[in-house]
């Protein structure tokens, strides 16, 4: 299993090094490491697979916000767990500051560490339940923070053994206490979609998630049904989720744990739609090309689509770009990335960008179109059309209370010239 | 487990109980510690496997990544492949897939070929010779085999879990052992991954790949799941456009094109150059698309063309040189049908700068000069063309430029032979005068090499030169016909590891890489051990009165490793052969021997169903090792034996002693003297009632009547007995087997005592009632009586003790000094042979004298030296009389013969407190 856990900054620098097994792994491994992401990524560690072999040892690595999660091993063990521990600690620790910087781990770095010394043992996963690590660790707060500057004696380690090491479920505590008595569900829906060159909606399907923010006492049981859960496609569940009622009729059964928790992720295929349509025009002619990207609002979702960006990438060989919009702003960024700013769009104009891209000397026509990448964020609505029908809560001494809430962003929508 | 590798045999056992916790979280960490201790114990999962299986949805995440490969690999290990499995079905994919699809593979002639290629791969040790066996491996599937039901059942949930690990392991169970018509499930989950999971997309397509080149109708209908993002990595990519190659059908090409022709333009022109490879795959693939493909593929290539004029790029030339090697291997497949294209090709020469890409399209010119119609009438203008431009061209170029032209020459029709010879030899003019060695050498190489394009020169023509210009032509022939194997052809070096392993990424097997058991392998070993498994769950058996000897595991241990059967197999082999050798002389010596030798025949016959070559595959690393360690061990066995079938003639020789304790002191009793001793009897009313003979003796001068012995724990005995586990209600605690009516002056009178002791070491009250009055005595218990001789050749006492080592093997030393009053009764004898012998004796005769044993065999050491007794060493058998589970007893001497003799004693016994009970009276009796 895994000897050694590192995590290195968006420099190469090494921030935390968790030695797992007896067979303590040089750190040495980690230049090697970040020559290779030099190498053979110039230098971004976003781009380098989650699988590398080294001269001494294969690595596992997952890459998220600047910070690069490492792991070590030397034998044969499955290495998709790997790298789904290393995920579940970026997610943990992102739980635990409320971001993921080099700079929030730096400040942190104690609490880092004790987290990952509780995360596995004799290098395989071990406690890796959010619920279960806040018993053992306490979260940071200002009021800790300052007792230990001012005294030195404070501890965030708990004094006792979580009460879910004598749990049936795993993933929740056996005295919940000070619940407010209320649960939250939250759609959240991405929408994936893309537009080919000639300008068909080639791809166009929802990935969700439902996040639950469950604050109940005791042990209690939950149902949630849809309306319409024919037209899921493919799901996953949290461990909570009972399979059989899922299996006979598409109900979800389940006891929560305490806080928030993302209860089930879905896909739904083959939708129809796209809330905006982005139609980019690029006509090139001796050693000019003229570029025209218009931005509409198509089947109105009903509610207000915020946010909008437009984002491409300047073809190569481009000796100049002059680039205007008639709404929101565009800026180009240092490594020729045009970043267009919308916002809403107006009810009484269509948003446009236009302009000139002067080509290099010799090049009479752009022959390498690029793609539009496109954002928006919906609130309220959630486009796959999935509708919770109703949630039931038992075991509980009170009816709690129950909040429900939809939104849809975009995710991987892109439109090609 | 790393800390003590010496103690993995109790490390298993404790596995073992753990398994069967009904904590999931227990469960989980006992799976993660029997892949550290011992992943080959697959034996170990037979009783626990079905709640294993009930169990593992509700056992956390990361455990159940392996747990399900431990239970994967046991039911391979225990029922084989599965009949209607993918593994097999390949057969049938393959051959409605038509042969590209097993040039894809790899395999040219058979989708046969393929199944044993994917064999080979995933299981252990599989060899070339049993590919005949392939449907004897396996006879079962899901629907007529409950485990492989079970354990498909089981995983099905787990592919709707959150950690993605977890998904591929539970798809990689289905893949290997559900039937096709179920591996539909499968491939949602899978494909859900890639978008639901980013971080592990990258490993997941890996393995989709593996799976899409076996079953490509599986994914064919989720193509648009492949298409490729902007924002996706390169290797993203390149996995994808494979996939998507491999997957394409009829009826879903046209889509896959549409996506093609939109990633040409994209920037990334590496990515764009490994589209263009896939679109030569897919029409190799669909012969029905070739036409547009082509014409596709002439348009880019035209395209590109005219870009590389205007901008030297080099992403470009990448392009338009992979455009033109994919119109190569597609017009390989039939020349004479595209030679417009390879027409349209050779006009373009003229626009095409980059030298790779001219370099291919004289190739192809020179390759298919005379075939077809068209083709043969430009031949004479193009070969103008080619030496008109030779001096400019770049140095690949001129070497293609020679090739062809010597290829145009040899296929030419009569009527332009002339014309070419004329234009060979400007070539080769002009490649000799070349400032490249390459160049000229090839000049001068083709030149001797085709005569005849000299021969005009000089117009000379004689019989001489006639004869080598057949030769030459026929050397000729052979090199520009492509007839010569190609020995850069790479050699199939590509292997397939098991899904979800890390080797499958990397593609090399990591250290601790484990192929899949061999099907079948426990068959043998799990029906041999099925009576262990009745013994384990059955209280009441243990007490059975089975003849231990009959079998070697009715009275086996449940715990029962497979490293120990593995050695006691080897044992037994060496062992039959060593008794095979010696069961003659001790037949002809002893006729006691005839009912020992069939007891050991019988043995031998259970053992021989150990002994196949089955066994030997699951013999682990250190088993291997400990067998090669007792192998040189060989020749001292058979001297071993050799001595033994002396010392066992002196076996009958050896006087039994008893010894007799005061029971009551007539001091107390009016003159009644009682002494006891054990006795080797066998109680006849129950096995737990141990036999003591009585002596009773009238010290006084009066008459004593009414002689009895009760017990004084007759009230207290209920309790005692619902104490013994093992007790019975209706066995007594003491049987008298009469009463003594009178008993005069002097008289003595025996009689025979059976009682039923309750501890091992704490004494039972009794009372002796003489004359109407009662006087207390103690019967303090023997230990070394609780047992009964148990009659066994040295052969089935090895088997026996090997059997029981480990955790049931307990050792002591101590001296053995009796030997030095004999010796000096017997200064005067010379000989070394007699004084071990009368040393081997009066330690024999003391043990025998107070135990209830059975004398197996007495080994005297061969040594020049006559004073040194190391090596001496007495084997006892005999068993429990309440369990009839055996205790064998070793004791092994060092030292010299003048001085005393360093014993260790050993007792193999399964009963822990009874063994060490009985070890310590040991020691005490030979102290």
């Amino acid at each position: 299993m895994l000897q050694c856990v590192f995590l290195l900054s968006d420099s190469g620098e090494v921030m935390v090094e968790k030695q797992m097994t007896a067979h303590r792994v040089d750190r040495g491994i980690c230049g090697w490491f970040w020559d290779y992401v030099l190498a053979h990524a110039a230098g971004d560690a976003s781009k380098v697979l989650q699988v590398v072999v080294s001269p001494t040892h294969y690595l596992f690595q997952v890459y998220r916000n600047g910070v690069t999660f490492l792991a070590c091993t030397q034998v044969e063990m499955p290495p998709l767990l790997a790298i789904e521990f290393l995920s579940r600690v970026a997610d943990v620790l992102t739980d635990y500051l409320g971001d993921l910087n080099e700079d929030i781990i730096k400040d942190n770095f104690v609490l880092v560490y004790q987290i990952l010394d509780e995360m596995m043992d004799n290098g395989f996963p071990l406690t890796t339940e959010p619920n279960i690590l806040k018993e053992m660790i306490a979260p940071p707060n200002i009021v800790s923070k300052m007792l230990n500057v001012v005294t030195g004696k404070s501890s965030n380690l708990g004094n006792k053994l979580p009460d879910a090491a004598a749990s049936f479920v795993p993933w929740r505590t056996t005295v919940v206490k000070d619940a407010s008595n209320e649960v939250y569900v939250n759609i959240v829906e991405e929408l994936d979609a893309c537009v080919n060159r000639e300008g068909a909606l080639v791809k166009c399907e929802a990935y969700g998630k439902i996040q639950v923010n469950s604050s109940l006492p005791g042990v209690p049981e939950l149902t949630l049904s849809f309306s319409n859960p024919t037209i899921i496609n493919d799901v996953r569940f949290h461990p909570c989720v009972r399979f059989r009622p899922w299996e006979s009729n598409q109900i979800l059964s389940f006891v929560p744990p305490d806080g928030q928790f993302e209860l089930m992720s879905y896909r739904v295929k083959k939708l129809k739609t796209t809330p905006i349509y982005v139609k980019p025009q690029l006509t090139s002619d001796s050693g000019n090309c003229r570029v025209n990207v218009m931005v509409g609002i198509k089947n109105d979702p009903g509610k207000t689509i915020d946010s909008i960006t437009v984002q491409f990438r300047l073809p190569p060989l481009i000796a100049s770009a002059d680039l205007t919009a008639n709404y929101g702003t565009v800026d180009i960024l240092a490594d020729q990335t045009c970043f267009w700013t919308i916002g809403q769009i107006p009810k009484d104009k269509a948003p446009s960008l236009s302009g000139n891209l002067r080509l290099e000397e010799g090049l009479t026509h752009l022959h390498t179109f690029p793609t539009f990448e496109v954002k928006f964020k919906i609130m309220g609505v959630a486009l796959s059309g999935l509708q919770i029908d109703k949630l039931e809560v038992k075991n509980t001494p009170n009816a709690p209370y129950k909040g429900f809430r939809a939104q849809t962003q975009a995710g991987r929508y892109e439109v090609r010239s | 487990h790393d800390l003590l590798p010496d103690e993995t045999t109790s490390l298993e056992d404790t596995v073992d109980v753990l398994f069967s916790d009904n904590s999931p979280g227990v469960v989980g960490a006992t799976a993660v510690a029997f892949n550290s201790v011992c992943p080959n114990c697959l034996p170990l999962i037979s009783k626990h496997f079905q709640r294993l299986c009930e169990t593992l949805p509700d056992i956390e995440e990361w455990a159940q990544i392996l747990l399900i490969d431990i239970i994967l690999r046991y039911v391979i290990a225990r029922h084989g492949l599965v009949k209607d499995s993918s593994i097999f079905a390949s057969n049938l994919t393959l051959k409605s897939q038509g042969s590209g699809d097993s040039a894809l593979i790899g395999n040219e002639t058979c989708g046969t070929t393929s199944t044993i290629t994917l064999f080979r791969h995933y299981i252990e040790e599989y060899s070339e010779c049993l590919e005949g066996d392939i449907i004897n491996c396996s006879s079962v599937t899901s629907s007529t085999n409950n485990d492989v039901a079970l354990l498909l059942k089981c995983t099905s949930p787990l592919l709707w879990s959150r950690n993605s690990g977890v998904i591929l392991a539970a798809a990689s169970v289905h893949w290997i052992m559900a039937p096709v018509d179920q591996l539909n499930r499968v491939v949602g989950p899978i494909l859900f991954t890639l978008r639901s999971s980013p971080d592990a997309t990258y490993v997941m397509l890996g393995n989709i790949l593996v799976f899409a080149k076996t079953a490509p109708q599986l994914f064919a209908p989720f193509y648009e799941d492949f298409f490729i993002c902007t924002s996706d990595p390169y290797q993203t990519k390149a996995l994808k456009l494979e996939i998507l190659t491999t997957i394409a059908t009829e009826s879903s090409i046209p889509a896959i094109f549409e996506e093609f022709q939109d990633y040409i333009k994209e920037p990334d022109r590496r990515f764009v150059a490994d589209t263009v490879a896939a679109i030569a795959l897919c029409a190799q693939k669909l012969p029905s698309i070739t036409t547009s493909c082509l014409g596709g593929l002439l348009a880019l290539v035209f395209y590109e063309s005219s870009i590389s004029d205007s901008a030297n790029f080099d992403g470009e030339a990448a392009v338009l040189v992979q455009a033109i090697l994919s119109i190569k291997a597609i017009v390989r497949t039939d020349p004479a049908s595209h030679e417009k294209v390879i027409v349209r090709l050779v006009h373009s020469l003229d626009k095409i700068k980059e030298p790779a890409a001219r370099s291919l399209i004289i190739w192809i010119f020179g390759e298919y000069s005379s075939i077809g119609n068209i083709i043969p009438k430009i031949t004479p203008a193009v070969l103008k063309y080619l030496a008109w431009s030779f001096a400019a061209e770049m140095l690949e170029t001129k070497l293609q430029i020679l090739n062809a032209a010597a290829k145009v020459i040899i296929h030419s029709p009569e009527e332009h032979l002339e014309e070419f010879k004329k234009i060979m030899a400007h070539v080769i003019k002009l490649a000799t005068c070349d400032l490249s060695y390459d160049v000229r050498d090839r000049a001068r190489f083709i030149s001797r090499l085709l005569p005849y394009s000299t021969t005009y020169l000089n117009g000379n023509n004689s019989s001489c030169q006639s004869h080598n210009e057949d030769m030459f032509k026929e050397l000729a022939n052979h090199i520009f016909d492509g007839k010569m194997p190609s020995t850069f052809h790479p050699t199939n070096n590509y292997r397939i590891y098991l899904p979800g392993s890390l080797s499958q990424v990397i593609l090399h097997a990591a250290p601790g890489y484990a192929p899949l058991p061999k099907p079948q392998s426990m068959e043998l070993i799990h029906k041999t051990m099925e009576p262990t498994r009745g013994v384990g769950n059955s209280s009441e058996s243990i007490n059975s009165d089975a003849e231990s000897g009959s079998s070697t595991y009715d009275g086996g241990s449940v715990y029962d490793s497979e490293s120990e059967v593995d050695g006691s197999s080897d044992r037994n082999a060496a062992d039959s052969n060593t008794k095979d050798n010696q069961e003659d002389p001790l037949v002809h010596v002893y006729d006691a021997s005839v009912d020992q030798g069939q007891t050991a025949r019988d043995v031998e016959d259970n053992f021989a169903s150990l002994i196949t070559t089955d066994l030997t595959e699951l013999m682990s690393k250190s088993a291997l090792e400990t067998w090669l360690d007792e192998a040189p061990a060989e020749p001292v066995q058979v001297s071993t034996q050799a001595s033994s079938a002396r010392v066992s003639f002196t076996n009958r020789s050896f006087e039994r002693k008893p010894k007799l304790h005061m029971l009551l002191d007539p001091s107390n009793s009016n003159g009644l003297s009682v002494l006891y001793a054990f006795s080797s009897e066998v109680s006849p009313v129950s096995r737990l009632l141990v036999c003591v003979d009585l002596l009773f003796e009238n010290v006084s001068t009066n008459q004593l009547a009414d002689i009895t012995i009760k017990s004084e724990e007759a009230s207290g005995s209920e309790d005692g007995l619902d104490q013994t586990l093992q007790g019975s209600a209706s066995v007594p605690t003491i049987v008298l087997d009469k009463e003594i009516q009178l008993l005069a002056p002097e008289q003595t009178e025996k009689m025979v005592l059976q009682v039923h002791f309750h501890h091992h070491l704490l004494p039972l009250k009794l009372s002796v009632l003489c004359n109407g009055k009662r006087h207390p005595a103690k019967l303090h218990p023997d230990i070394a009586y609780f047992v009964r001789p148990l009659p066994m050749d040295l052969n089935a006492f090895l088997c026996k003790e090997n059997q029981l080592r480990g955790m049931f093997e307990y050792a002591r030393r101590c001296t053995f000094k009796d030997h030095l009053q004999k010796l000096e009764h017997n200064d005067d004898s010379e000989e070394h042979t007699d004084k071990n012998l009368l040393i081997a004796q009066s330690l024999a005769s003391k043990i025998l004298s107070n135990a209830n044993f059975h004398l197996v065999s007495m080994d005297m050491p061969v040594t020049f030296s006559i004073e040194d007794a190391s090596g001496l060493c007495w084997r006892f058998s005999s068993e429990i009389l309440s369990t009839s589970n055996p205790c064998l007893i070793t004791i092994l001497a060092e030292g010299h013969i003048s001085e005393p003799l360093d014993l260790t004693a050993k007792v193999n016994s399964e009963d822990t407190a009874f063994g060490l009970n009985l070890l310590n009276r040991v020691v005490a009796i030979i102290e």
